[in-house]
C-alpha cells in the first residue's frame, strides 16, 4: 500500500501530466486560430481542478500551474478581440462547457477579456462572475474559483467616486465594494464549512490545512484596501461593517482571529483610529475560543507605534484613545466570564503602554488601569497569587513597566492602586518586585526626600524590612539575604532631604520601619541609618549660622544615634555597635557642640562597657582595644578630667588582656596614648599632646617584660622587634627618657635570640622586618635630619 | 450595451442569511466500529466491535448511541436491507473461509491485524449504508444502531418521522 503522501505524489504527477498535454494542445490550437478547439482543450485541463483527492497544498500546486496556462488564453483573447471579434458570443458560448468548475473558469477568463476590451460592460460582468461562481460550494475548489475571480480582476475594478461616473456609469468604486464583499462573504462561507468536511477525529489536521488557505480569504481585504477611492466614512459606513457582520456571523473562531488581525494590518491606522468603537465592540462578540487579547494587543501596538512616528501627526485630539480602549476592553473582559486572568492582565499591560506611549505625562491614566485591574481581581475573588502562575507573572509585568518607564520611584508612589495591587502577590513575588524597586532606585539614584514618601515605598517593600504573616518557614539562602539587605542598606543613603530638620523625620520614620526587621536584619539596616545620622550633624554643624537650635538639634541626633545602637546590642550585637560608639565619639569630638565633650565621653564609655562585657575572643579582644586606644588618641576634646580614667582604663584593660603576645602588643600600643594622646586646656580651649615620656616608657619597658615571658621563642623574637620599633619611634620624637643604650639592649638581645630560631618562613619574616630598620637606622646614622636625635654609639 | 445585458441575465434568487450561510451541516452522521473484543472459547468463539454513532439527523431519535455488534449482526443487516429497501447494498468485508481451517500455526480470525482489517472494512460499510437516505428510513437500520440487543424477530418496516 502507498503511504498517504506517496498518493498525493502520484495523483500530482498524473494531473501534471494532463495539464501538460493539453496546455500544449490548447497553444497549438491558439496558434492556427481554431478558437473552439483551444477552449476544449483549456476546459480539459480545467476539469483537473474538479479533483477531490488532492490536499489542499497539492491542489494549491495544481491550480497554481494552470492559471500560469491560463494567461496563455487571456492573451490571445485580449488580441483577438482587438482584431475586432465579437466578445458577447463568446460570453455565453463558454456557458455550455459540461462541467461547472471548467465553466466557471472559463467563464471568468473572457469577462475579463470583454471588461478590457469594453469597459462599459464591466458593472454588469463584474456583479455576474462574482454570483455565477456561487454554483461552486465545494470548500476547497470554492475557494480557488474565487481566488482566481479575484486575481483576474485584480485591475479591471471601478474605482471611482459616484460624482466623476455619473455621466458612462461603468461603475463606481461602490460596485468595487459590493464585488469584494460578496466574494469575501461567500469565500468565508467556504472556509469556514471545510471544518465540517471529513471525520471529527481529524479535526487538528483540518484546522491546520484551513490555516495553510487563509490567505485566500484575507486577499479580499487585501483588495478594499488597495481601492483609492475609499475614504474615511465610506470604511466606516460600507467597507468595515460588513466585514465585521461576516466575522462576527460565522463564529468560528480560527476564521475571526485571522481576519480580525488582517483587518489590523491591511488598513491603515487613520481608519483605525476613526472606527476604533466599532472594531472593538466587534471584539467582545467573537467566539469564546479566539484570542482576543493578542487581537487587541497587535491594535494597541500599531497605534502606539503610530502615535510615536516623527513624521506622522500623532493622535488627533479629538480621539480619546485611551479612554475607547479603557471602555471596550472593559466590555471584553465583561463579555467573556471564562477569560483567564492571566489574559486580562496582558490586557491591562497593553493598556499601560498605550498610556504610556500615548500619553506620557497622564499618571492618572495608569492609575486608572492599575485601579481597573484590582477590581477584576476583586470581582474574581482572587487574593492570593502563586508566583508561579501565569496571571502572577503577568501582574509582574504590569507593574514593572511604570517602574521601568518613569525610572522615578517617587511618581511611580504617586500611583494610588500601586501599592493594593502590590498586595496580591504572594511571598515571593512581592521579594521578587521588591527588589526590583529598590534596585532601580539604586541605579537611578532616586532620591526618597520626605518621611511620608519614605514612609510609603519601606511600607512597600515591607518583605524586605521585617518578617511577613505569609513568611516561608525555611531559611533563605545566607549569601542571598546579606545581598538583599546590603541593597537596603544602600537604598539608605538615598533617603535624603535637602532640609536638614526635613532630613531628621525621614531618617526617623526609617529607623521605626527597620527596628522591625528582627536581629537577621538589624544588622544590616541600622549601621547605614546610624551613619546616615552622623552626617546629619555635620551638616547642621555646617549651617549653624542659619539654625541657632542646631546645638540642641545635634544633641538629640546623638540621643537618637545612642538609642540605635542600643537597639543593634538587644539585637546580641557587640563588634558593630562598639565600632559606631567610637564612631560617633569621633563625630561628637569634631562636630563640638554644647555638651560634645559629655556625649564624646559617653559614647566611649559605652564602647568600653561593651568591650569589657560582651567581647569575649581574644582576638576580637585585642582589635577592639586597639581601636578603642587609636580613637582615643584622636580625640581632642578631653580635659584631664575625662582623659584620665579612659586613658587609665586603656592601659589596664591591655594589660589585662588573656594572651602574653597580646598583652605584650596592646600595652606599648598604649605608650602613644601618653605621649600624642591630646589633652583640652578647659580655659584656652585648645588642646596640647601630653608628652609624657616617663609613662611612655614605662608601657614599653613593661610590654618588654611581658614580652620576655612568652614560651614561644619566635614570638618572643616578633615581639622585641616590634617594641624596638616603638622604641625607636619615641626616639626620633624626642622622648628623654629613651636613650641610645636602651635601643642597643634590645637590639643585642634580638641578636642573640634570633640565629636560634628554627629556619621557617615566619623566622624569615622576623629577620627581614629586624634588617630593615637597622637598615633605616643606618640610613639615619649616616644623613641624620637637622633636628633628630643623634644616633651615636649605637651597635649596628 | 444591449448584448451585455442579455449576457449576463439570470434568475435572481433569494439572498442567503448570514444564519444559514455558517450554520453547521445539518446531515452530520459519523459512526465508528472501535473497541474490537474476543469473547468465549472453542466453537463458541467471537469477536465483537463497539458501534459508535454521532448525528444530528432528526431522523434518529437520539443524537448518539453505542452499541455491540459482531460480524453476524452485520452481515443480518446487509441481508434485511437487500431484501426490504430499494438501495444497492454495498458489500461486507469477506468472510474469510480460509482463515477459519483447522490446524493453523496462527490465531487465524482472531489475529490482530485480521480483526483490524475487517474492523476497517464494516466502519466503512455501516458508514455507507446509514448515510444513505432511503437506508435511514428502515427499522432494522435503526435497531442495528441504537438497540443493546437485536430482535430478529422484529416486524420490518419504515421509521416514520414526524
Amino acid at each position: 500500500m502507498m503511504s498517504p503522501q506517496e498518493e498525493q505524489e502520484k495523483l500530482m504527477e498524473e494531473a501534471l501530466g494532463v495539464v501538460k498535454t493539453q496546455s500544449l494542445q490548447m497553444k497549438r490550437c491558439l496558434d492556427k486560430g481554431k478558437l473552439m478547439d483551444g477552449l476544449k482543450h483549456a476546459s480539459n485541463m480545467l476539469s483537473e481542478l474538479r479533483t477531490s483527492l488532492l490536499s489542499p497544498k497539492c491542489y494549491y500546486e495544481l491550480y497554481m500551474a494552470i492559471s500560469d496556462e491560463m494567461r496563455h488564453l487571456e492573451l490571445y483573447l485580449v488580441d483577438e478581440f482587438q482584431k475586432g471579434r465579437r466578445v458577447a458570443d463568446l460570453y455565453e458560448l463558454v456557458q455550455y462547457a459540461g462541467n461547472i468548475v471548467p465553466r466557471l473558469y472559463l467563464l471568468i477568463t473572457v469577462g475579463v477579456v470583454y471588461i478590457k476590451s469594453n469597459e462599459l460592460s464591466r458593472k454588469d460582468i463584474l456583479k455576474d462572475l462574482v454570483e455565477m461562481c456561487r454554483g461552486v460550494q465545494h470548500p476547497l475548489r470554492g475557494l480557488f474559483l474565487r481566488n482566481y475571480l479575484l486575481q483576474c480582476t485584480k485591475n479591471v475594478l471601478p474605482d471611482v467616486v459616484q460624482e466623476v461616473a455619473s455621466e458612462t456609469d461603468t461603475g463606481t468604486v461602490q460596485d468595487s465594494i459590493d464585488f469584494i464583499l460578496l466574494n469575501f462573504a461567500e469565500m468565508n462561507k467556504l472556509w469556514v464549512r471545510m471544518q465540517h468536511q471529513g471525520h471529527t477525529r481529524d479535526r487538528e489536521k483540518r484546522e491546520q490545512e484551513r490555516r495553510e488557505l487563509r490567505i485566500l480569504v484575507g486577499t479580499n481585504l487585501v483588495r478594499l484596501s488597495q481601492l483609492e477611492c475609499i475614504d474615511i466614512e465610506l470604511y466606516k459606513k460600507s467597507v468595515l461593517a460588513e466585514i465585521l457582520e461576516q466575522v462576527v456571523s460565522c463564529r468560528d473562531a480560527i476564521a475571526q482571529e485571522y481576519l480580525m488581525e488582517c483587518i489590523i494590518q491591511v488598513f491603515p491606522d487613520e481608519y483605525h483610529l476613526q472606527t476604533l468603537s466599532n472594531f472593538l465592540r466587534a471584539c467582545a462578540d467573537l467566539h469564546p475560543d479566539v484570542n482576543v487579547k493578542n487581537i487587541i494587543i497587535a491594535l494597541i501596538d500599531r497605534l502606539a507605534m503610530f502615535a510615536n512616528k516623527e513624521e506622522g501627526t500623532g493622535i488627533p485630539s479629538d480621539i480619546q484613545l485611551f479612554d475607547i480602549f479603557s471602555q471596550q476592553i472593559a466590555q471584553v473582559i465583561q463579555s467573556r466570564q471564562d477569560m483567564p486572568p492571566e489574559d486580562i492582565v496582558s490586557l491591562q499591560v497593553a493598556l499601560v503602554n498605550l498610556a504610556l506611549k500615548c500619553y506620557k505625562d497622564r499618571t492618572d491614566y495608569v492609575d486608572k488601569v492599575l485601579e481597573t485591574t484590582e477590581d477584576i481581581f476583586n470581582g474574581l475573588n482572587l487574593d492570593h497569587l502563586e508566583s508561579s502562575s501565569a496571571v502572577s507573572r503577568e501582574l509582574m509585568k504590569l507593574m514593572k513597566i511604570p517602574i521601568d518607564s518613569y525610572n522615578d520611584m517617587i511618581t511611580v508612589l504617586k500611583l494610588e492602586h500601586f501599592g493594593p495591587l502590590f498586595e496580591y502577590f504572594d511571598f515571593s513575588a512581592r521579594k521578587l518586585m521588591s527588589q526590583y524597586i529598590i534596585n532601580n532606585c539604586v541605579e537611578n539614584e532616586t532620591k526618597i526626600p520626605t518621611q511620608e514618601q519614605v514612609d510609603a515605598i519601606l511600607s512597600l517593600v515591607s518583605v524586605l524590612v521585617q518578617d511577613q504573616s505569609d513568611q516561608p518557614d525555611e531559611e533563605e539562602d545566607a549569601e542571598d539575604f546579606a545581598e538583599e539587605q546590603g541593597l537596603m542598606g544602600r537604598f539608605i543613603h538615598l533617603m535624603y532631604a535637602d532640609d536638614a530638620d526635613q532630613q531628621y523625620l525621614v531618617l526617623n520614620t526609617a529607623r521605626k520601619h527597620f527596628g522591625n526587621g528582627g536581629n537577621r536584619r538589624l544588622r544590616h539596616t541600622l549601621p547605614p541609618v546610624v551613619f546616615a545620622a552622623y552626617k546629619l550633624a555635620f551638616r547642621f554643624k555646617e549651617i549653624k549660622d542659619e539654625d541657632d537650635k542646631w546645638e540642641k538639634k545635634c544633641q538629640k541626633i546623638f540621643q537618637f544615634c545612642h538609642q540605635t545602637i542600643t537597639a543593634l546590642i538587644k539585637a546580641e550585637m557587640a563588634e558593630l555597635p562598639l565600632r559606631l560608639y567610637l564612631l560617633g565619639a569621633v563625630a561628637a569630638g569634631q562636630i563640638g557642640f554644647e555638651n560634645y565633650e559629655t556625649v564624646a565621653y559617653e559614647f566611649l564609655s559605652q564602647a568600653f562597657s561593651l568591650y569589657e562585657e560582651e567581647i569575649s575572643d581574644s582576638k576580637s579582644q585585642l582589635a577592639a582595644i586597639s581601636l578603642i586606644i587609636g580613637t582615643l588618641e584622636r580625640m581632642v576634646c578631653f580635659t584631664e578630667e575625662n582623659h584620665e580614667p579612659l586613658r587609665t582604663q586603656c592601659a589596664l584593660a591591655a594589660s589585662k588582656l588573656l594572651k602574653k603576645p597580646d598583652q605584650s602588643r596592646g600595652v606599648s600600643i598604649c605608650a602613644h596614648l601618653f605621649w600624642s594622646g591630646q589633652l583640652k586646656d578647659a580655659e584656652k580651649g585648645d588642646s596640647s599632646e601630653i608628652r609624657d615620656g616617663k609613662r611612655v616608657m614605662e608601657c614599653l619597658k613593661k610590654s618588654l617584660r611581658i614580652a620576655n615571658q612568652c614560651m614561644d621563642a619566635s614570638v618572643q623574637v616578633q615581639l622585641f622587634v616590634e617594641i624596638l620599633n616603638h622604641y625607636l619611634y619615641f626616639y626620633e620624637k624626642g622622648n628623654p627618657e629613651i636613650t641610645v643604650q636602651v635601643l642597643n639592649q634590645v637590639i643585642d638581645k634580638i641578636r642573640e635570640d634570633l640565629p636560634n630560631l628554627e629556619a621557617t618562613e615566619e623566622t624569615e619574616q622576623i629577620n627581614k622586618h629586624f634588617m630593615n630598620t637597622l637598615e633605616h637606622l643606618r640610613l639615619r646614622q649616616d644623613s641624620p635630619e637637622a633636628e633628630g636625635p643623634s644616633y651615636e654609639g649605637l651597635r649596628l | 450595451m444591449a448584448s451585455t445585458a442579455a449576457a449576463t441575465a439570470r434568475i435572481s434568487s433569494k439572498k442567503q442569511t448570514l444564519d444559514d450561510a455558517y450554520a453547521p451541516p445539518a446531515n452530520f452522521l459519523e459512526i465508528d466500529v472501535l473497541n474490537p473484543e474476543t469473547h468465549g472459547i472453542g466453537k463458541k468463539r467471537y469477536t465483537d466491535y463497539e458501534v459508535r454513532m454521532r448525528t444530528n439527523l432528526p431522523v434518529f431519535k437520539v443524537k448518539e448511541s453505542s452499541v455491540r455488534r459482531r460480524y453476524s449482526d452485520f452481515d443480518w443487516l446487509r441481508c434485511e436491507l437487500e431484501r426490504d429497501s430499494k438501495i444497492v447494498v454495498p458489500p461486507l468485508p469477506g468472510k474469510a473461509w480460509s482463515k477459519q481451517l483447522p490446524f493453523r500455526g496462527d490465531d487465524g480470525i482472531f489475529e490482530d491485524e485480521f480483526i483490524e482489517e475487517r474492523r476497517r472494512g464494516l466502519e466503512q460499510f455501516i458508514n455507507k449504508v446509514a448515510g444513505h437516505p432511503l437506508a435511514q428510513n428502515e427499522r432494522c437500520l435503526h435497531m442495528f444502531l441504537l438497540e443493546p440487543v437485536i430482535d430478529k424477530n422484529y416486524v420490518p418496516g419504515k421509521v416514520r418521522t414526524t
